[in-house]
């Protein structure tokens, strides 16, 4: 037997493969095609305090290796989550982190007293959602203001606090630093890079132009992610959960290999439905065919490499 | 039941210029109704690629799509006997209702509507199959009870639009279903509208997820006196033509 457990501070996971936030829903959807409750946990869609229709026009565009979103975190709000989504959480038994986004300090503080008084175990700050207009992203651009902001969240809020980190910073170590002074428990990086796609149509011997700007994400990102954890894992201390690109085993192994102490599966979700149990029995299996016992054991050996 | 498939290439061929037909079949799909989709795993792409059944019998599925990008450039190359992976059934159904049912679909957007009006005619509604195409050479065969072509090139000239309100005055739909490019399906809807006969549309938009959690293919809807979005790939792609916003 293996065992592929692991502990954020007090949140407990079966396994480190997390699905990302936005890309899952916000609890059993994907159950035609996964075993949702076998997941480590679920990030759920980013919930502001109140509901959101997200952007006007086109949303998404398919890259080279990837995709460009431009949602504009459309979502029911955490009220309608409480009543709605929470109850199916618990009845499935699915482990979940809460993934919170506000365009003020203060929605950032009500959101994270919501989660405490309804004994949330586990919640991501969004604070690098490139595609709202205010709030969000400012955040987590500036160290000074993130380091702020975590604070007093943290002040509202005990269980397990994750921030979810922007790649289009000038410093990664410092603002991972920041994070950690502030009192976070855990990291996950990275949130999409900003990027844009151009399609040209020629009709009639002109050009029409349409162009989606937001965050790039999948396979094409796996790199600058690496890189990125591979920085902040130098310089601080918190557990690392690595989101980038990874739809293989070896993608994961690789993460383990520059510090992340778990991962997140995102725009994979939409290419294979059911890579996240899959990425879960082959981590198995290949623990137990070359016996790693722990998860532990594993990274620690990575690590060495 | 589980919705990721593997299915086995049976036949694939080009039905006319950039326009193929394939057939491939999976044990483990036993069902599909009209207006529901398959979404197809095209190698080396991020995204799925998601097609309207066209037929279903025996665990067989059979779409028609245009070579237009990528995704439709792989399928366009499977050979019979190759294996895909695919999603499905996804999305909503149309209604299969004992109703004299104007069908209105122009390019590829016929394709749903083949399936359609086969379940009518299994429980005896009376059809009216209305196809537009650009020309000759874009047109798909079938036996439609009128086609129009932009040129002439088959059947009457000019836009499947340009002859509703006379189709309409000699069958006397109870329902118009529609699938068709989108300022088609607008004009038909509020045609229906107009005329105050039930509507159904199938619309369509690039996806991601094709279960509704990404909510990258949303359009508005009213709704209880409300705009809302509503995804395409799951609360669609049928939706009532008199709530969607145009």
């Amino acid at each position: 037997m293996v065992d592929l457990s692991l502990k954020i501070k007090d949140f407990e996971l079966k396994n480190p493969i997390i699905t990302a936030s936005g890309t899952y829903g916000y609890n059993n959807e994907f159950d035609t095609f996964c075993e949702v409750n076998k997941l480590g946990a679920v990030v759920t869609k980013g919930i502001t305090l109140e509901p959101r229709l997200g952007n006007e026009g086109e949303r998404i565009f398919e890259t080279y290796g990837g995709m460009i979103n431009r949602i504009g975190l459309e979502n029911v709000g955490i009220h309608t989550f409480l009543e709605e989504k929470l109850p199916v959480l618990k009845k499935c038994d699915i482990n979940f982190i809460l993934n919170i986004a506000g365009n003020t300090v203060d929605d950032y503080i009500r959101l994270a007293q919501i989660a405490q008084e309804n004994d949330i175990k586990a919640i991501e700050l969004n604070v690098s959602c490139p595609n709202v207009k205010c709030g969000c992203i400012e955040f987590g651009v500036n160290k000074q203001a993130l380091y702020e902001l975590v604070s007093v969240v943290r002040k509202n809020y005990e269980n397990c606090l994750i921030v979810k980190l922007s790649p289009n910073v000038t410093s990664a170590e410092d603002i991972a630093t920041s994070v950690q002074s502030a009192g976070a428990d855990a990291v996950s990086a990275i949130n999409t890079v900003r990027g844009m796609g151009v399609k040209l149509d020629f009709i009639n011997g002109g050009f029409k132009k349409t162009t989606v700007s937001g965050g790039l994400s999948g396979k094409a990102i796996k790199p600058v992610a690496l890189s990125f954890i591979d920085r902040i894992s130098k310089v601080i201390d918190i557990p690392i959960i690595a989101i980038g690109g990874i739809c293989t085993l070896a993608d994961v192994l690789e993460f383990f290999s520059v510090g992340a102490k778990a991962v997140q599966i995102g725009t994979a979700n939409f290419t294979h439905p059911d890579i996240a149990e899959k990425l879960i029995n082959d981590l198995e299996k290949f623990m137990l065919e070359n016996n790693f016992s722990t998860i532990k054991e594993l990274q620690k050996k990575l690590m060495e490499a | 039941m589980k919705k990721n498939h593997l299915g086995t290439i049976k036949n694939i061929q080009e039905i006319n210029k950039n326009v193929y037909s394939i057939e491939f079949s999976s044990p483990t799909l036993e069902k599909i109704s009209a207006g529901e989709y398959v979404s197809i795993l095209c190698d080396g792409l991020t995204l799925r690629r998601p097609f309207s059944v066209a037929n279903f019998e025996n665990n067989t599925t059979t779409v028609l799509f245009k070579k237009r990008g990528s995704g439709t450039e792989y399928i366009s190359n499977l050979k019979i006997g190759d294996k895909i992976e695919f999603s499905a059934p996804l999305g909503n159904t149309f209604k299969i209702e004992n109703k004299k049912t104007l069908l209105i679909g122009a390019g590829i957007g016929v394709a749903p509507l083949f399936y359609l009006e086969k379940k009518l005619e299994e429980i005896g509604a009376e059809t009216f199959f209305a196809a537009g195409f650009l020309s000759e050479s874009d047109s798909i065969k079938h036996e439609f009870d009128f086609v129009s072509t932009d040129d002439g090139s088959n059947g009457n000239k000019g836009s499947i639009c340009d002859y509703l309100e006379q189709i309409i005055k000699e069958f006397k739909p109870e329902k118009i279903v529609s699938c068709a490019p989108h300022p088609v399906l607008k004009f038909v809807a509020q045609t229906a509208q107009k005329h105050k006969i039930p509507c159904e549309v199938a619309m369509e938009k690039v996806m991601a997820c094709g279960i509704g959690v990404c909510r990258g293919c949303v359009i508005s809807i009213k709704k209880d006196g409300k705009i809302q979005n509503a995804t395409v790939c799951k609360d669609g792609p049928v939706f009532n033509g008199a709530e969607v916003v145009w």
